[in-house]
C-alpha cells in the first residue's frame, strides 16, 4: 500500500533485529520463538485438547498479520500468485501441489521428531548454546544442501 | 491473558521481519541451499551472533523475566531423534522451500502454494504424534511455564 519498505531487507539489518527478537521473548517471558511448537498447540485447539497454550496459538496468528503488514501494507502489495517462481519454471501446477505438500508432510514429520525446526532449533536453540540443537541445525542444514543438489541433478540442472 | 498479547507481538515482530527478508519466498530458500547466495546464512549467523552472547550474559546474571519466572536456557544432549528428524526435516524443507514460521509468511504475501505446505505441515506433525504420545520437545520450543502469571 505505502511501499516504504526496500524489495529485500538486508540481512544486516534483518538478522540482528531477529536476534533481539529472540532475547527480548526470553527477556519478557522466559520463552523461546519455536514456529512449529507454535503449530503443535494451534492444532492442540483445533482438536480441543486440554493444556493447550494458547498464547502460541496468538504467536501462529502474529507471524502470518506481520507477514501480511509488511507485504500488503507497508510494500506496494503482493497480488494473488503460486509463489514457487523457481519450481514452477520446471513443473506445472498440478505437479507442484504435490511436491510442496509431500516436502512439507516430510519437514513436519521431521520437525516432530527432532523437537524443533528452523526457528526452534536454528535460532533460538543454537542462540542458547543446546548441543542438541546445534547438532540438529548441522543436521538439517546438510541435507537440505544435499537434496537440493539432488534436485538439480534429477532436473538436469533446471532447478 | 498479558502472555496472549506478547505472543501476538512477538509473532507480528517474527513474521514481519522473516517477510521484509522475503525469507517466505521458494526462491530464496532455494537459491540459498543452492549455494548460489549467501544472504540467509548470514541472516541466521547475525541473528545469532546477537542473541547468543547476550542470552549468556542475562542468564549468568541469573536475570527475572516478569511473565516468566527466572531466566533459565535449556542445553539438552544430542540424542538418534534428533539427528534422525533433523535429516528429515532437511530434506522436506529443500523440497517444500519452506518452513513452518515462513509458510505462514508466504500465504499473507499472496503465494497461494502456501496453502498447500501449511496442511502439508500440519500433517506430519500429526502422523508423527500419532506413533508416539506427543511430539518431542526440543529447546528451542514451548517449555511449560513455571512460576508464570499467565
Amino acid at each position: 500500500m505505502f511501499d516504504v519498505l526496500p524489495d529485500r531487507l538486508p540481512w544486516w539489518i534483518g538478522g540482528p533485529i531477529l536476534g533481539l527478537l529472540i532475547v527480548g521473548m526470553f527477556v519478557v517471558s522466559n520463552q523461546p520463538l519455536g514456529a512449529s511448537g507454535a503449530y503443535v498447540q494451534t492444532a492442540g485447539l483445533l482438536r480441543r485438547r486440554s493444556g493447550v497454550a494458547v498464547w502460541r496459538v496468538w504467536y501462529f496468528v502474529g507471524m502470518f498479520l506481520g507477514g501480511l503488514i509488511v507485504t500488503q501494507v507497508l510494500r506496494s502489495g503482493a497480488e494473488f500468485r503460486s509463489g514457487y517462481d523457481a519450481l514452477r519454471e520446471v513443473l506445472p501446477l498440478w505437479a507442484a501441489v504435490p511436491v510442496v505438500f509431500g516436502g512439507a508432510t516430510l519437514l513436519g514429520y521431521g520437525a516432530a521428531l527432532a523437537g524443533g525446526c528452523t526457528s526452534g532449533h536454528g535460532m533460538c536453540g543454537t542462540a542458547q548454546r543446546s548441543p542438541a540443537s546445534v547438532a540438529v541445525t548441522v543436521t538439517f542444514m546438510a541435507t537440505a544442501i544435499a537434496t537440493t543438489f539432488v534436485l538439480r541433478l534429477l532436473t538436469g540442472g533446471a532447478l | 491473558m498479558k502472555m496472549n498479547a506478547i505472543g501476538l507481538l512477538f509473532g507480528i515482530a517474527f513474521g514481519g521481519v522473516l517477510a521484509a527478508s522475503n525469507l517466505h519466498e521458494y526462491d530464496t530458500i532455494h537459491f540459498m541451499l543452492r549455494l548460489d547466495e549467501f544472504d540467509v546464512f548470514w541472516f541466521m549467523g547475525s541473528a545469532i551472533a546477537v542473541s547468543l552472547p547476550l542470552l549468556w550474559l542475562l542468564e549468568r546474571r541469573g536475570v527475572a523475566t516478569p511473565l516468566g519466572g527466572e531466566l533459565v536456557l535449556s542445553r539438552s544432549r544430542p540424542e538418534r531423534h534428533h539427528l534422525r528428524g533433523g535429516a528429515l526435516f532437511g530434506v522436506g524443507w529443500a523440497i517444500a522451500g519452506t518452513c513452518p514460521a515462513p509458510a505462514l509468511v508466504m500465504v499473507s504475501s499472496g503465494a497461494l502454494l502456501g496453502l498447500v505446505a501449511i496442511p502439508g505441515i500440519f500433517l506430519g506433525l500429526r502422523l508423527h504424534e500419532r506413533r508416539q504420545s506427543g511430539p518431542h520437545v526440543g529447546d528451542g520450543e514451548h517449555r511449560p511455564m513455571t512460576g508464570a502469571r499467565v
